[in-house]
């Protein structure tokens, strides 16, 4: 190879590794639980928590307008901080309960004490039902809309800022 | 008493061989697969409770005899490319599996301009 070209061939690759390089730092976490927004919510047959004779299959199509889902826990500590929004939630939304790998009467006893804000509960005694909706863990919420697209999800407690947003959502 | 032992061979060793094929495939699934909750492990290393429900989730899905491919989908549909370690080759992915190559083919080019270089030299 000719000397001529040599320094600006080197120069030319060694760019192009900095912007590579840079942008490849600069990048965001590829951890994005926001996957499954906008999309189709997986088809998922819930077993009622008080009896397991009553089966609910979601996604409901043409049904409501807007439904939420929220995973719940009666040993987690986020979701009993979370339960005053959803009790708030329950006037405005359907809300199907996802009761994650509890106790019934452990359950039953934290819905008894602190209200139920679920129009549905079901249980997910081994997790695979949330595992079929993309979740992290305990708590997290979806709103679903009437063709069973996921428009909004949560991962953690909720809180007022995501309560206002849920409620903007579902005007 | 030849016969005996093959029978014996037949039943106990190639189911055992199955069962242990199919456990080491198991492994190399959790392994290839991120551990979203946890700081850099794999599924196969962690015994959080979103690492139990998908190797949970995963061992059924092999005991219906699901496919790699199949399980991975699954996962990426629900999860993103993100949660496997090997990343699939797509456009955005492409310069990652290219360069090792393209490093390659000019180190190999390189070397072949040095060889010339001294053949050359030792001809004059």
């Amino acid at each position: 190879m000719k000397k001529q070209f040599k320094i600006p061939l080197l120069v030319f690759v060694t760019v192009i590794f900095f912007v590579i390089f840079y942008y490849s730092l600069k990048a965001n976490n590829k951890n994005n639980p926001n996957i499954m927004l906008n999309k189709p919510l997986p088809v998922i047959e819930l077993t009622s928590l008080v009896n397991t004779n009553l089966k609910q299959e979601l996604p409901l199509i043409n049904r409501d307008k807007y439904y939420l889902i929220n995973i719940w826990s009666s040993w987690c500590v986020p979701c009993r901080d979370e339960h005053p929004i959803l009790m708030k939630l329950k006037d405005k939304i359907k809300i199907y309960g996802i009761n994650y790998k509890d106790k019934k009467s452990n359950a039953t006893s934290f819905l008894n004490k602190l209200g139920n804000p679920f129009y549905f509960t079901g249980s997910d005694k081994d997790g695979s039902v949330s595992i079929e909706i993309g979740a992290y863990g305990i708590p997290e919420t979806y709103v679903v809309n009437s063709q069973g697209l996921i428009i909004f999800k949560h991962v953690g407690p909720l809180n007022k800022k995501i309560y206002l947003r849920i409620s903007e959502i579902i005007k | 008493m030849k016969n005996i032992f093959l029978i014996i061979l037949f039943v106990f060793f190639i189911p055992a061989q199955l069962v242990m094929a199919s456990a080491e495939r198991e492994i190399n699934i959790y392994k290839n697969i991120r551990c979203l909750v946890c700081q850099g492990q794999s599924l196969n290393d962690s015994n959080s409770d979103f690492a139990v429900d998908l190797k949970r989730v995963i061992k059924k899905k092999i005991i219906n005899k699901e496919s790699d491919k199949e399980i991975y989908k699954y996962l990426t549909e629900r999860y993103g490319d993100w949660i496997l370690f090997n990343p699939p080759l797509k456009i955005n992915t492409l310069l990652l599996w290219a360069l090792p190559f393209l490093f390659v083919l000019m180190g190999g080019f390189l070397i072949y301009q040095k060889y010339l270089f001294l053949d050359k030299k030792h001809q004059n």
